[in-house]
Order: structure tokens, then C-alpha cells, then sequence
């Protein structure tokens, strides 16, 4: 297993000169992984500023309440059944049908749900909003995040409740009673959707919305409050599945010689790319402050290409793209799992269920993107994880 | 448009009394014309909703001035009209209006959807007078049994909420009154400022209710 980040590759292979990696996205040359992951580390423990109750929610500009117009903002659109749990709910549901459902709901109503899988990516993200805030006042470049559900609207006094007691800062939200969705997703330009229904995830990555079906990671593990932290899986993902087709019908020979043919053919893109894309504006809009080595955003690519091989069309792809990403950890192979577990991420996305389970054991928040080839084969090994 | 409004009601009509044969509960319409050549026409107006099959109970040939005494003399709980200016005067009377809109996407034919829509930007010398506050919990009360007779998936009947401006607490809050009233909503909307749009292609209300909640509270 080969960890490295964008500045080493470079020195490794004569092939890669035509990278011309610019002034590095990740501030000062630093040398060795371990040593980024200690400088994190240090920074985490500097700064758990207790997200200030007064004055972060509803903010006034000129007498009304300030919500950023959605063409603007980075508009994240999660439903009730990942951004909190209702495990119960949903056996009411199942067990005794829509009416008796909906009466629990409403007896319960001043009974907040429990934070699900999408919480602490969400915390993340109003942590990060918090921060544009402060440096960019009167931005409408900020993320946006939106409740859609198929839920009846008789949950919903339910649902602000559960907001509220939470100090979460969602002011949009969408119940639709049992239809679709995906209309209000595109009428509203969402960036990213996340469900627990991977139905709903197909329709909406049909229509040319980023979106993931998220599982309940089976342990609770820590991440961090103060930097948001996306890692996303490369084929199929950020990059189209050209070349998992490839290996997938003529196997792992024919997969490095297609990549080595194609070294300078771009891949084509992923459902994901958008979104990496819509993180790296936000980035940017740090950079420009000087707050480079403080961005509370950070991206990872966890991809079983190899380094020294099939990994430079990735990078080179990106690079086109004018993508940056902060690290780059190519696996040639590897457990997926362990480097994860390192990394912490808020939200981790996989095209394959197997890694998705995998990381889900060792408690990575990881979410599947139901895109390509690799569906034919999750269709037999679908084992359902916890929600 | 409103023939297929007329349609809906009737079928709705039916099941109700499906529902029970003592139903006491209906939708009753009436046609009111204030246009004085079609009211030359009475006649034809009245053989021509027979022929399309329209269940109209009363006809009402009023004039501009008073039209709005019609609608009260006829008890009218809900004034349709395309008119903006026939639905601001007849509000301004106490008289519930909602405009029929001329939209490109045709609302569904087997689904009624009544929208309400709080409006935050309603001028307080158009709301209606604190005595009709009455009439229109009555109304309102009265629709929601409507709505209860039917169950809460597949019904013939739906009610949208949408909050334009507010926030979620105000949005929780018109939950909260319009349940008091007697409506429990089946899909709700929080714009918090979002354009509405992009959306409405996909609300399709039949007639939209504009209300402050004000009107609503005790």
C-alpha cells in the first residue's frame, strides 16, 4: 500500500512532469502523511470553539431574515430518516400501517428524534457556514441545507421540534406527503441529496443530481466539529466507470493496460464531480483570506488505483478539471477500512457496497452511490446494513 | 379549469356519501356572473352546465356594485373567481376568496388540492373584518371534517401549506393553527425565502387561500 499526497508524486515518476503540481493545495511542502495527520490533530485540539448559541441562527440583514437564494448557495438536501434515527418509527410503520404511523408521530411530537448518520456531516457544514460568515458577510455562497422527505406533513411539528432542540440551522424544508421528491430537488439546483432510500438516490442521479444512500455506521466514532472532512472513492464516483468496466469484464491485466494506453485521455466524470467541485469554490473562498492552512474543508480521494500507475490519470484528470484535492491516497488494492479510520471523514462515498459495509464496520460514515457497473454485482451481495 | 374543479367536487360528493348515507357534508356550488351579457343568456348558461354533466345548485345574476350581497345572501363560505379585483372586494367583505389560476400545468383529475398559502406581505386594511374570523373557522373546521372522512393515503381531497417568507417556527406555528381549525395538512412547504416558481409546476394546486394566520387565531 502506497500513501501519498499530490507533492510526492511528482518526484517519484519521470512520467509525471507534465503534472506541474502548482503551490501546493496543502499549504507549506510537508513531507510524510503522518505528519499532516499530527498537524491536524493539534489543530483539533486548538479549536472547539463552542459554536456560539446567540446570533447564529436567523440572522437579520436590513430587518429581514437572511436565507441564501438557492442558485447561490450550495444547496444540501438530506431526508428525516438519514439527519436523525426512527428506527421505531419506521417499525410502526412497517408493522402497523400508514395511520397508526403518523398518530405515534404526533403523540410523540415533543419527543426530539436522535441524530442518524447525516448529523455530523450537517454539523460540519453549519460549522463551515459559520466560518464564511465571519469573513464573508454578505455571501449567498454558503451551504444551504434543506429538509426533503416523503413524509407526511402531520410529522412535521415533530421535525422542527427535533431541529430546534438540536440548534440546527434549517429554515427550508419539503414534506410531500408520499409523492416525489426529485422535482423540488431540481427546482431547488441541489448540490448534493442524501436518502436512506436508494430507490429515491437512483431517480435522483438519473436526473443529474449527486446523491448517496446512507447507512448507520455500526460503532460511534469521533470527527471532527471544526473541520468538514468528504472523501469520495474515484471510479464511478468522481470519474466515470470506464475503466471499472474494463475490469470488471476483462480483469485486472487489461484494466493497467487501458490506463496506461489512455494515460493522457481524461476520464469522464462522475456523478460526485459536482460536488467536489461546489466544495472546492467554498475552499477557494478561504484561500482568498489567507486561511489556507486553517480551511475547515478538507477532501480525500480513497481509491484502490495505484500510485505509480493507473492513479496518474486520476490526478491528471483532476488537474484538468481544476479540481484540487487535498490528499490523494491511492490503495493499489488495500482495505479501504484502516486509511479511513485515519481519516475521519464526515461523509465518505463509494460506488461499491462491499466498501461501504467495510467501512461501516470500523465506523466510517459512509454512504453508497448507486452509479455503474459495479450495481450488477451489489445486487447479489446486497446484505442490508443498519440504517 | 373550473369545470374540472366542478368535476372533482361532485366526485368528491359521491364519496362522501359513499362514505355514509346520512352525510350531511357536501360541496355545494353556486355560479354568479357579473357580467351583464351573459346574464342575457341565462338560459343557455343554465342548459349548458346541464349538458356538460356540472352540478351547480344555485344560478345568481348579480351586478358589479352588489354581486358581493349575493354571495353573502347565498351563504358562500368560498368565492372562486379568476377576477383579482372580484376577489379582493368580496375579501374585503368578509367573504373568503381564492383566484383560480390559469396555469400551464394542469393540476391533477383525480385529486382536489387546496393550497394555503401564508402570505406575510398582506396589507391589514384587506384582511378580513374580526367578526367573518368566525366564518372562516367554520369553513375551515368544516373542510377538515371533509378531509377526515377520507383516509390519509389515496384521498380525493389534499391540503398544501405553503410559508413563503418565515422560517420554520413560523411554519410550525400555521401547522399548529390551521390543526386548532380543524385542517390537518398533508404536505407542507417552508420557502424561507426560496422562489415559489420553480415549485408550483410541481404543487398544482386547483386554488390557492391566502391568509395571514392572524385570521385564524382566536
Amino acid at each position: 500500500m502506497v500513501k501519498m499526497s499530490l507533492d510526492s508524486v511528482q518526484v517519484m515518476s519521470g512520467q509525471a512532469k507534465e503534472l506541474k503540481v502548482a503551490p501546493s493545495s496543502n499549504g507549506d511542502s510537508r513531507g510524510s502523511w503522518e505528519e499532516k495527520e499530527e498537524f491536524h490533530q493539534d489543530n483539533l485540539g486548538l479549536t472547539t470553539k463552542p459554536t456560539p448559541v446567540t446570533g447564529r441562527r436567523a440572522r437579520k440583514v436590513e430587518g429581514g431574515v437572511f436565507f441564501p437564494k438557492p442558485e447561490n448557495a450550495v444547496t444540501i438536501a438530506v431526508s428525516t430518516r438519514v439527519l436523525f434515527r426512527t428506527d421505531r418509527e419506521q417499525k410502526v410503520f412497517q408493522q402497523k400501517g400508514v395511520e397508526e404511523y403518523l398518530r405515534y408521530q404526533i403523540e410523540h411530537e415533543n419527543e426530539p428524534f436522535a441524530p442518524g448518520p447525516a448529523f455530523p456531516f450537517v454539523k460540519a457544514l453549519e460549522a463551515v457556514n459559520a466560518r464564511l460568515r465571519e469573513l464573508y458577510p454578505q455571501s449567498e455562497e454558503l451551504f444551504d441545507i434543506v429538509l426533503v422527505t416523503y413524509n407526511h406533513a402531520h410529522v412535521g411539528i415533530r421535525l422542527i421540534n427535533t431541529i430546534n432542540h438540536h440548534n440546527l440551522f434549517i429554515e427550508r424544508f419539503c414534506m410531500t406527503g408520499g409523492s416525489s421528491p426529485i422535482g423540488y430537488l431540481k427546482a431547488w439546483h441541489t448540490n448534493l441529496y442524501l436518502s436512506a432510500d436508494s430507490e429515491k438516490v437512483r431517480e435522483a442521479l438519473a436526473e443529474g443530481i449527486a446523491a448517496a444512500t446512507m447507512f448507520l455506521p455500526e460503532k460511534q466514532t469521533e470527527v471532527s466539529e471544526s473541520q468538514l472532512r468528504v472523501a469520495f472513492d474515484g471510479d464511478a464516483v468522481l470519474f466515470s466507470d470506464e475503466s471499472e468496466r474494463i475490469f470488471k469484464a476483462h480483469g485486472l491485466d487489461k484494466f493497467f493496460e487501458h490506463e496506461r494506453d489512455n494515460e493522457d485521455t481524461l476520464l469522464d466524470h462522475g456523478p460526485l464531480k459536482g460536488f467536489l467541485e461546489a466544495l472546492g469554490k467554498l475552499q477557494k473562498k478561504f484561500y482568498a483570506k489567507g486561511q489556507r492552512l486553517n480551511c475547515p474543508i478538507r477532501t480525500y480521494l480513497v481509491t484502490a488505483r495505484s500510485a505509480a500507475s493507473s492513479g496518474i490519470r486520476a490526478l491528471k484528470t483532476l488537474r484538468a478539471w481544476g479540481l484540487e484535492i487535498d490528499e490523494a491516497l491511492f490503495l493499489a488494492g488495500a482495505p479501504k477500512g484502516p486509511m479511513l479510520d485515519k481519516i475521519r471523514p464526515h461523509i465518505y462515498f463509494d460506488d461499491q457496497m462491499f466498501h461501504v459495509e467495510g467501512a461501516a464496520e470500523m465506523g466510517t460514515i459512509a454512504a453508497h452511490v448507486p452509479y455503474g457497473v459495479a450495481q450488477k454485482h451489489n445486487a447479489k451481495q446486497n446484505t442490508s446494513v443498519g440504517k | 379549469m373550473a369545470r374540472k374543479l366542478l368535476m372533482l367536487m361532485h366526485e368528491m360528493n359521491e364519496r362522501l356519501q359513499q362514505e355514509s348515507a346520512k352525510e350531511l357534508l357536501q360541496f355545494d356550488v353556486v355560479l354568479i356572473t357579473t357580467d351583464s351579457q351573459q346574464q342575457q343568456q341565462s338560459s343557455s348558461i343554465i342548459s349548458s352546465t346541464k349538458h356538460h354533466g356540472l352540478e351547480i345548485s344555485r344560478f345568481c345574476f348579480a351586478n358589479e356594485e352588489d354581486f358581493v350581497e349575493s354571495l353573502q345572501t347565498n351563504n358562500v363560505q368560498l368565492f372562486l373567481t379568476s377576477d383579482k379585483s372580484e376577489a379582493s372586494q368580496a375579501t374585503q367583505k368578509g367573504v373568503l376568496s381564492a383566484l383560480l389560476d390559469h396555469q400551464e400545468a394542469s393540476p391533477p383529475s383525480d385529486q382536489l388540492r387546496i393550497m394555503f398559502c401564508e402570505d406575510a406581505i398582506i396589507q391589514p386594511d384587506t384582511g378580513p373584518t374580526p367578526a367573518n374570523r368566525e366564518a372562516i373557522q367554520g369553513f375551515a373546521a368544516q373542510l377538515g371534517e371533509i378531509r377526515r372522512r377520507f383516509s390519509l393515503a389515496d384521498s380525493p381531497l389534499c391540503f398544501i401549506l405553503v410559508t413563503a417568507h418565515g422560517s420554520k417556527d413560523s411554519c410550525a406555528s400555521s401547522l399548529l393553527t390551521l390543526r386548532s381549525s380543524g385542517i390537518s395538512v398533508d404536505e407542507a412547504y417552508c420557502l424561507a425565502g426560496a422562489p415559489r416558481d420553480p415549485i408550483m409546476p410541481l404543487l398544482q394546486p386547483h386554488f390557492t387561500i391566502r391568509i395571514s394566520f392572524s385570521d385564524l387565531e382566536e
